[in-house]
């Protein structure tokens, strides 16, 4: 048998006798990896989701501009890491459905009853998931941040931090020690009173949160390129507005939050 | 079973500040999911040089053995202590003995180097490849999580006070996210002069 031993980019000779009797084996493979870190934080009136923006597969870079996180209307925000494929089509599915709501009772959706709709969407694929890791943030009734956690298939859990995707590893703890202070006692007190976590000014945490993409970056290839930062906060009090038909639009929003997106660098080796 | 490094779980951390450095251990040793003991420091000294060891369990004691009596036998054919950097070439040229056949350890050196005062530390991979770092070294199960919190937490000239509570804190933080490693930890802050080793109480779970 000569053509076993032939490098494989040498054309094989036709063979006239195994093709119909031997067994082939087909796959196909959905699902790629395509890296990336996101991170929501939820403080007492505002929630801060920040991701980089870019998009690899394998050791290669597809794209250094890849937004993951998303508007998907009435103040609140999704974001996606995993397959950004699955992610961008998650968003504009929770997105139509935040439309939808909105259009059916007259009324902007509440990020609580959002993100039940957002865990049915994805247990609806419980064969077929989409692959991606989602966090959902927004302002709830009460004008409080709100950051929801889901896996693939719809569990979700109402946090005050996380971080999803491939640095997750590197961030979490990070947050747990900066964000919720664990392993902090306040001073004096010999290690008998720790530290309460809350009530962090949102300057501060945006500082850390780039604090922590920065670290991410220095250490995993997946990270970098640049940062997507996006506030919730709590829209301004209705006289200083001049538009009265945005008052209303405003008004229907059970607690919801205006959007501010802002851009910035990361390391791009 | 299939991965020696991560069958008995720990990590080790090392960092680098103004005139001295720090070197820290959980005390976990485990079977997998089950814990065996929570006394099992993985920090050892030779002399002035300390060395840091993650990874197989028997792999790490047989190379405390080993180290001990090499620097030993240095001590008596060099009538002084070893340096760190002599240190590091010896873990270094040990591991690559066992090229194909290798310790499933990876080890961390640190120290302050009794001729110069300047501080050093440095890590390996499980054949004897040295990695200098300026800054910091992580080993063991959670170095991920230690990498992370490290690269957020670490600035440069810190005072053995400072440096005391950033390796504590790096290492407590990184622990409570890894299942394999924590129960307690020891941490050494070593200046030219002086050895501090204290003990960490931490989350027991």
């Amino acid at each position: 048998m000569a053509s076993q031993y032939m490098l494989p980019h040498v054309q094989q000779p036709p063979s006239f006798h195994s093709t119909a009797s031997q067994p082939r084996q087909h796959q196909w493979s959905p699902y790629t990896e395509n890296g990336g870190v996101i991170l929501g934080i939820a403080g007492k009136d505002y929630v801060i989701i920040a991701g980089d923006t870019r998009s690899s597969e394998g050791y290669s870079i597809n794209t250094r501009t890849a937004r993951k996180i998303f508007d998907v209307g009435s103040g609140i925000v999704l974001g996606v890491v995993g397959m950004s494929a699955d992610g961008e089509e998650l968003a504009r599915k929770v997105a139509r459905r935040i439309d939808d709501y909105k259009r059916n009772h007259d009324k902007h959706i509440t990020v609580n009853a959002a993100a039940v709709m957002l865990s049915r969407i994805l247990y609806a694929k419980r064969f077929f998931p989409y692959y991606c890791q989602p966090l959902l943030g927004g302002l709830d009734e009460d004008g409080v941040g709100a950051i929801y956690t889901y896996d693939y298939v719809g569990s979700f859990e109402r946090e005050a931090s996380r971080a999803f995707g491939a640095a997750a590893s590197l961030i979490t703890p990070f947050l747990d020690n900066q964000i919720n202070l664990k392993n902090q006692f306040v001073p004096g007190t010999n290690g008998d009173e720790p530290r309460k976590p809350g009530d962090l000014p949102m300057d501060r945490v945006e500082k850390i949160v780039k604090d922590a993409f920065t670290s991410a970056v220095e250490r995993h290839i997946e990270v970098g390129d640049g940062l997507q930062l996006v506030r919730v906060t709590r829209p301004p009090p209705r006289e200083a507005m001049e538009d009265e038909e945005e008052v209303d639009e405003r008004e229907k929003t059970a607690g919801g939050g205006v959007l501010t997106e802002v851009m910035s660098e990361l390391k791009k080796d | 079973m299939s991965n020696p490094f991560t069958l008995n779980g720990g990590a080790c951390l090392a960092m680098a500040g103004k005139d001295c450095v720090a070197i820290a251990c959980d005390l976990r040793l485990g079977q997998q999911a089950l814990t065996l003991s929570n006394n099992f420091p993985k920090v050892f000294n030779y002399g002035d040089v300390f060395l840091g060891l993650t990874g197989l369990a028997t792999d790490v004691q047989t190379m405390h053995s080993l180290f001990r009596y090499k620097v030993n036998l240095y001590r008596l054919r060099e009538e002084r202590e070893i340096e760190p950097e002599t240190m590091a070439n010896l873990v270094s040229s040990t591991l690559y003995e066992r090229r194909f056949g290798p310790y499933f350890v990876s080890p961390v050196v640190a120290g302050i180097n009794q001729r110069t005062g300047k501080p050093f530390i440095c890590g390996f991979d499980s054949i004897g490849c040295i990695d200098f770092a300026k800054d910091f070294i992580v080993s063991g199960t959670a170095s991920d999580q230690l990498f992370g919190v490290a690269e957020g937490l670490w600035e440069p000239d810190l005072e053995p006070e400072d440096l005391f509570e950033t390796v504590s804190q790096t290492l407590l933080n990184s622990l409570d996210r890894d299942a394999l490693a924590g129960w307690g930890a020891h941490v050494y802050i070593i200046t030219k002069d002086k050895v501090t080793k204290r003990l960490l109480k931490s989350r027991q779970d």
